[in-house]
């Protein structure tokens, strides 16, 4: 005899269970069970993974829900059919919809007239401890009319009495008198274990979350938590022992089951289908789109890139027809038009990159046929899986505004965000179960701070030793307990969230595929699934992904529209910028997309950019897949020809013939596999899958065996297929897409025309989309001081809320000044009303502001007076005494604290006698302090520039001096940390940068030399570091051999950290 | 009239306390710890602790990661003597005397010149006198109150600021010894003001513009011109008595001879301000051992008995006895208001709270303390979880019977401790019995319901598992049924109850 457990919660109840839906199909398998219903409360959040886990391993997955009747009890439904599976999502997404803003647990519920709407298809269980017939029979007499108001519902036939026996007397005698009832009515009973994790350990997870959820601790939690620990998934031979006495309860399971004929294959989704004209279908329509927009892209082309280009639009036409996907674009491109109208920047990313049709269609900017990218990448017959295409918009309000556009036209309930499955990681796992074991806020803190501060991990950094180096014992039980669990919560799901930009559409109602949820951003509705669960459901996504770096570009172009009267178009930018090539040769790339990292920055020299594929290159190379499969070295020597270009097999060298034999992309894997083994299109993207993220060591055997037989048929050597297999393998897992880095570079090249050409307007931009990109806004700021800007610092009778341009009166050139968002504490509207009241007429005085801007509160203008934002009011005292020297910030400061304690309305207008101020100018560190202070940075000289004549007398040489240094020569070099980084890939070495009023000095610091100094060079804001320059093929930096703290000023400079 | 204050104010004030009873420990590096563990964190130290890098705010580990600094809890008690300390030797020289913080005690001295001499003497007198009783300390005379305070918590040793000199003594301290709010002190930094000369400085009237009477107040002291009057100090009320003996003693009658002694004169203080007491607090110095031994004795009601206190204290120290000759004992009463209460006219009549004190007090000396009381339930999963709270007579009128709904219930009769069992198993069921103690019980399990299982505080120390059955046992040819228990980390069966 077998038994299917057909009532178990997995984590996705949220707080409720406390396994993920892949650990219990995969103990369901170990059991040998056949088949396992999991009904999550509320939802079917876990259902496509549980599925896609059940399917690999042979067990039949049934799908259900967990539903909160209004009544209080929880009703657990079993799906049967298509019909029913609909009328669930339907169910739930009317309750969800319905509840209020920040509901409590127990508001999201159906009622009885709702359960009846939707029970079509739907199998209702008694239930377990929260069951209707439990709650029934807690009020004497009511259970059997419970059971018999489930059956009105449901339907003769749909009602099974629930057994649960977790060895508690209450729960025996409720037993008893379910039989009872089920007798009478001559209902089934069905015995089950009422899973809440898989196995018994974890039941310590779930008082944890049941403790979450109560806001208690575990000492308080008191009967609150499980009385024992037998909600694990149970073998049959445990099942039928328990229920010895009732065998039939056991049978029922399997008959059950064997009435569960739906699955997830069968969800009844369906793209929406595009509107077209009257006598046009979907594929004549999108078919002239790409024809029209074939002519616009490639009308001017050379003949054969244009036959070229034809004949590969007519390819994939004909494949989209055939695979019918023709609605799919045309919704694309009908965003993308959207946008183009609307003046939103927009630019599709990903391997949409590699269609020509989507070039074509104005979706992406690269060319994929004069690139010969592989469209296989992007689209194939053979893996029957919708194609991805993402589209990258300014983020921000642009974004927003194409996100409601497509609400507006699919409908509340036609489209949905995807969701963001947030899950214990790191720090709120460290918290949370500190909060549960009863430690302090502090300690808290001091924990969560412990968790995951550097990339690498050095071997003898283990978490036994971070915490005695915090303070904490481990040996101290309570401590030990709590690393166990923080452990064991890894990656359970904590709540649900929103995806920053995927959104799916559907063709009517999305309701019925998916239960959808109101997320907390007002107007945005929520599909119970993530990206990647929709994907694997085979729901087609549009992914608006918000990238700082087009509304930097966008916001320059305006810049360069209002303030230079120009017009750029970022498509036709000229190619071949040799101050765009000049710049990055040098690696000067600050604030420039995707260069300029550190590690980009150490790679440029060397790697020379000359040509636009230069820059593809280089955006792809510093990435873990080259850097773990060792190709960056090689890559770069046969680039400086110190190597031959050699490759693995001579039938790969058109594939690998452009990376120099060296393979850098995906789409280069592909090709190899195809070439070398014969594989199809599809097989190869097959294979990149294999070895991606949810890389299995069954499936990528059996691939590595077909890859190689393949191989061999080519009559292609063991060690040249070792070798190919060995770069196949390192690189699928972080491998970047040659299309995706081509889209990359494109951005990466209009970021840095601009910065060449443009440097106020890219500046400004830059500044008003921070924080994004690796510096932060002193670096960008100082960097631009360097290249020649004239930044002006922030100025009540001059800034706006954001960074603007100002003609120079002498030169007539551009110069930045800072708007008031990099004010500390400064609200936008105050900021508003200053500019608003300032169109009006100048500000006379201090007095004269703060009494018309009455937004204005004191902090602001005190933060205003600090920073020296209020010295150009031309104030009353000057009037008054010519004579006396410029008013300063104390001066705004004195005059502040008056104005700010307001005087009753009889004395308002009373001046004061002598208001002129006795306090002190600020010296230079003071005005230093105030400037980070107030602002995050400053405008004025670089804090090491105050200091070099000390500097100078301790022989440390300025970041300038260093590209004129022999290799080799022995140094100092001393400056403000902007970046400190320790990349997985490094070994254990740390990266820091030093900045002065010169420039950035780059420092390696050695694993042991890192170890004596950690403090130091964890904490420090300026070091002196002294050590060897290393001076190789233009790339420069200092090998550390000795750190030394500097104390220039206490400005709390900022620097970016271990990213 | 001339007028003179004195302050005296002793630093790192926890780590005096802690050092004052052992003056060796003077010379070495001293932190003191607070909280409770794991998380015990420095409050203090002392400077020779900080130069080998203590900081305020390290825990436990990080401070013994510095193994030549001595580590020691934190003590209120000592705090509380050493601050009596400090009144005491400010007592000693001057009638008006300000308990300022625990740390300081400014005291008038006005007319003290013709008793201890000019003031030079009178600051020198003073730092030898809270010297000899155990505290290291700084001493400030000055014209007002304010300037000796924030001269003796400024300036190290002893400082005599002249007439009419403070502002310029002064000067030169930063701003935070005025304790300013810490927004006032943020202005002041931001207007680059921070000294008492700065502040000093600045125009009065657009002080008070600005930073209204605070910012006068403020100014007013940092020119050193003080003039609020003492907050003289009221005799706290402080009842404890303390008595250091030549010879230890070792037997319990003299020593309830001399608590005798002090109970009394405890009693008539008490008497003589119309208070009684609710807490007795006995605290007694052992020979050879650092830590003092203590009691508490909490009683119901206020009372000022003294031979009952006296026959509590006894029956208390019978069940705990000190364990080692007494050098020196001290002993304190909590004043508290005496009860006035009446009962009703018609209502039963309670024990005299006096008389069932006592009573408590013999049971807990025969069955050990915290083992006589009333029981109070647990949240808890575990059966008959509970704890042990003081006993709480029920008041009268207030109890409430509870009825039952007429159900049939069998009652479960437990066996207190439960009795230990030995059980053969079959087939998962326990089939056979044999419990030696208690009345003894053996024979064949003719029937088991079971199990019925239970477990918890899996994340401390008390971590329990547990299976019960419920067993029917033939017995001179009737059943019987009990309820049989297993412990399942031990592996134990208990009998643990019969059923009615």
């Amino acid at each position: 005899m077998t038994y299917v457990e057909l009532h178990a919660r997995s984590a996705f109840s949220f707080l409720e269970g406390a396994s993920l839906p892949e650990e219990m199909a995969a103990i369901c398998s170990e059991l040998g069970m056949p088949a396992m219903a999991m009904l999550d409360r509320d939802g079917v959040y876990g259902a496509p993974r549980f599925h896609l886990a059940a399917k690999k391993c042979g067990v039949q997955a049934h799908i259900g829900a967990e539903i909160t009747g209004a009544d209080g009890a929880v009703y657990p439904l079993l799906v049967e059919s298509r019909v029913g599976y609909q009328n669930l999502c339907r169910l739930i997404t009317r309750m969800k919809m319905r509840a209020p803003k920040h509901a409590k647990p127990g508001q999201i519920a159906a009622t009885e007239e709702e359960l009846a709407e939707h029970a079509k298809g739907l199998i209702c269980l008694t239930g377990g401890d929260d069951g209707p017939l439990a709650l029934a029979l807690s009020k004497k007499g009511a259970g059997r009319g419970a059971v018999a108001r489930l059956l009105k519902i449901f339907g003769p036939g749909n009602v099974y009495v629930e057994l649960h026996r977790h060895f508690c007397r209450e729960q025996e005698a409720r037993n008893l008198a379910a039989v009872e009832i089920a007798r009478r009515l001559g209902l089934p009973l069905l015995a089950t274990n009422g899973v809440r994790y898989g196995t018994e350990p974890e039941r310590e997870i779930l008082d944890v979350f049941t403790c979450l959820r109560h806001h208690k601790i575990l000492e308080t939690a008191g009967r609150l938590l499980a009385r024992n620990a037998e909600c694990q998934l149970k073998s049959a031979e445990e099942m039928i022992r328990i229920f010895a006495d009732l065998p039939q309860a056991i049978a029922a399971t399997r008959e059950l089951s064997s009435r569960l004929q739906f699955t997830l294959n069968d969800l009844g989704y369906e793209f929406p289908k595009y509107p077209v004209p009257e006598g046009e279908t979907m594929m004549s329509f999108l078919r002239k789109r790409s024809d029209e927009g074939a002519r616009k892209r490639y009308g001017s082309a050379e003949p054969d890139l244009r036959t070229r280009a034809r004949r590969q639009i007519e390819r994939e036409l004909a494949l989209i027809e055939k695979l019918d996907l023709a609605g799919y674009f045309l919704i694309v491109w009908d965003i993308v038009r959207f946008c183009r109208e609307q003046n939103i920047l927009v630019q599709g990313r990903g391997s949409a990159a590699n269609s020509a049709v989507c070039y074509s269609l104005g979706i992406t900017a690269v060319d994929p046929v004069r690139m010969d990218l592989l469209f296989e990448r992007f689209l194939s017959e053979e893996r029957g899986e919708w194609p991805d295409i993402d589209l990258d918009l300014p983020s921000g309000d642009q974004r927003e505004h194409a996100i409601q556009y497509i609400y507006e036209r699919y409908g509340k309930l036609g489209a949905a965000m995807t969701a963001n499955v947030i899950t214990y990681r790191g720090k709120l796992a460290a918290r949370e179960m500190g909060k549960v074991l009863g430690f302090d806020p502090e300690t808290l803190d001091r924990l969560s701070s412990l968790v995951g501060s550097w990339e690498y991990k050095d071997p003898k950094d283990t978490l036994e030793r971070q915490f005695r180096d915090a303070g904490f014992d481990l040996r101290h039980p309570r401590m030990r307990k709590f690393f166990e669990l923080c452990l064991s919560v890894q990656d359970l799901p904590r709540h649900l969230g929103q995806h920053s930009g995927g959104m799916v559409i559907s063709q009517g109602q999305l309701d019925s595929v998916v239960p959808l949820e109101p997320a907390s951003m007002p107007g945005r509705v929520v599909v119970q699934w993530d990206k990647d669960d929709c994907t694997d459901m085979g729901i087609i996504k549009v992914d608006l992904l918000g990238l700082g770096m087009m509304a930097v570009l966008e916001d320059s172009l305006k810049l360069i529209r209002q303030d230079y009267g120009e017009e750029v178009d970022l498509a036709q930018l000229p190619a071949d910028d040799a101050a765009v090539y000049a710049a990055l040769q040098k690696a000067d790339t600050v604030g420039m997309f995707q260069i300029e990292s550190r590690a980009q920055m150490s790679c440029l020299p060397r790697l020379h950019p000359q040509k636009f594929y230069d820059i593809v290159v280089q955006v792809a190379i510093i990435r873990p897949g080259p850097i773990v499969g060792k190709m960056v070295h090689p890559y770069l020597k046969r680039r400086q020809g110190r190597e031959p270009v050699v490759y693995p097999h001579p039938s790969l060298e058109t594939v690998l013939a452009r990376t120099l034999g060296v393979p850098l992309f995906q789409e280069q894997l592909l090709r190899m596999a195809m070439i070398a083994a014969g594989f199809s299109g599809g097989e190869a993207e097959e294979l990149r899958r294999a070895f991606g993220f949810k890389r299995s060591e069954a499936r990528m055997k059996d691939i590595e065996v077909k890859l190689r037989a393949g191989m061999a048929h080519n009559g292609i050597s063991p060690q040249a297929q070792d070798e190919i297999v060995q770069s196949i393998t390192s690189f699928a897992l972080y491998g970047f897409p040659e299309s995706h880095a081509a889209s990359f570079a494109l951005l990466a090249y209009a970021s840095a025309y601009l910065k060449c050409h443009y440097l106020p307007a890219f500046t400004a931009a830059l500044l008003n989309n921070q924080p994004m990109g690796f510096y932060h806004a002193s670096t960008i700021v100082k960097d631009a001081q360097r290249h020649g800007l004239k930044i002006l610092p922030v100025d009540v009778t001059h800034s706006d809320w954001l960074c603007t341009l100002e003609h120079d009166q002498d030169s007539r050139d551009f110069r930045l000044r800072m708007g008031m968002r990099y004010v500390k504490g400064m609200r936008e509207e105050a900021a508003h009303a200053l500019v608003r009241e300032r169109d009006r007429g100048p500000f006379d005085s201090i007095d004269n502001l703060a009494r018309r801007v009455l937004e204005m509160r004191k902090n602001e203008l005190t933060t205003l007076a600090e920073i020296g934002a209020q010295n150009s009011i031309p104030d009353a005292d000057q009037k008054l005494l010519p004579k006396k020297s410029k008013f300063h910030r104390r001066d705004a400061l004195w005059e502040v604290e008056r104005v700010a304690r307001k005087s009753g309305p009889l004395l308002e207008d009373l001046t004061e006698v002598d208001s002129s101020s006795p306090l002190e100018r600020m010296n230079n560190d003071e005005r230093l302090l105030a400037d980070f202070r107030g602002t995050g940075l400053t405008v004025g000289p670089h804090p090491m520039s105050y200091r070099r004549a000390e500097m100078e007398a301790r022989g440390v040489r300025r970041a300038i001096e260093l590209e004129s240094l022999p290799h080799g020569q022995h140094l100092r070099v001393a400056g403000c940390v902007i970046a400190r980084q320790r990349p997985g890939t490094a070994k254990g070495f740390v990266f820091l940068s030093l900045e002065d009023e010169t420039g950035i000095a780059n420092a390696i610091v050695t694993p042991d030399l890192f170890e004596q100094n950690r403090l130091l060079l964890v904490s420090e804001k300026f070091l002196l570091i002294e050590g060897v320059l290393q001076h190789q093929d233009n790339v420069i930096s200092v090998k550390a051999e000795c750190v030394l703290p500097l104390q220039i000023t206490a400005a709390q400079t900022i620097s970016h950290d271990f990213h | 009239m001339d007028t003179r204050f004195a302050c005296i104010f002793v630093p790192d004030f926890p780590v005096e306390a802690v050092v004052r009873p052992e003056p060796d420990l003077r010379e070495q590096p001293v932190a003191v710890l607070e909280g409770a563990a794991p998380l015990l964190r420095v409050v203090a130290a002392n400077g020779k602790a900080r130069a080998l890098g203590i900081e305020m705010g390290m825990t436990r580990l990080q401070a013994e990661a510095l193994p030549d600094v001595l580590l020691r809890r934190r003590s209120f008690l000592q705090e509380d003597a050493a601050h009596a300390a400090l009144l005491d030797c400010a007592a000693a020289f001057s009638p008006r005397v300000e308990a300022t913080a625990a740390d300081t005690a400014l005291l008038d001295l006005a007319g003290l010149e013709r008793l201890f001499g000019p003031a030079q003497k009178i600051t020198r007198d003073l730092a030898r006198r809270a010297s000899e009783l155990g505290l290291e300390t700084n001493v400030a005379v000055a014209s007002n109150p304010d300037a000796a305070l924030h001269a003796a918590r400024r300036f190290p040793g002893v400082t005599l600021i002249p007439h009419n000199k403070e502002a310029e003594r002064l000067g030169d301290l930063p701003l935070d010894v005025l304790a300013p709010a810490p927004e006032m002190l943020e202005i002041l930094d931001r207007w680059g003001v921070r000294t008492f000369r700065a502040l000093a400085a600045l125009p009065e009237v657009a002080i008070s513009e600005r930073l209204g009477q605070e910012g006068l107040r403020l100014q007013k002291l940092a020119r050193g011109a003080g003039s609020r009057p003492l907050v003289a100090a009221q005799p706290p009320l402080n009842f404890e008595e303390a008595i250091e003996l030549e010879h230890p003693l070792e037997l319990l009658e003299p020593l309830a001879f001399l608590l005798g002694r002090m109970l009394e004169q405890l009693c008539s203080r008490l008497s003589s301000r119309a208070l009684a007491t609710n807490e007795l607090r006995l605290r007694l110095q052992l020979e050879h051992q650092e830590e003092t031994f203590e009691r508490n004795l909490r009683l119901p009601v206020p009372m000022q008995d003294a031979r009952l206190f006296l026959k509590l204290l006894e029956l208390d120290l019978k069940s705990h006895p000190p364990g080692a000759p007494v050098v020196k004992l001290w002993l304190a009463a909590e004043p508290a208001p005496p009860r006035f209460a009446q009962n009703g006219l018609f209502l039963p009549l309670s024990p005299e709270p006096q008389k069932l004190e006592l009573t408590l007090a013999r049971i807990s000396g025969i069955v050990g303390n915290g083992r006589a009381g009333s029981p109070e339930l647990l949240d808890s999963h575990r059966p008959g979880a509970f704890r042990m709270v003081r006993f709480h007579p029920p008041l009268p009128g207030r109890t409430k019977i509870s009825t039952t709904n007429g159900d049939l219930t069998m009652a479960l009769r437990i066996f207190r401790p439960p009795l230990l069992a030995s059980i053969d198993v079959q087939n998962g069921c326990p089939a056979k019995i044999s419990c030696k103690s208690g009345q003894g019980l053996q024979g064949q399990i003719v029937w088991a319901a079971g199990p019925w299982r239970a477990s918890g505080d899996w994340w401390g120390e008390g971590n329990w598992m547990r299976d019960e059955w419920d067993i029917a046992v033939r017995q001179e040819n009737e059943l019987a049924l009990y309820r049989l228990v297993r412990e399942l980390i031990t592996g134990k069966w208990f009998l643990e109850g019969n059923y009615d």
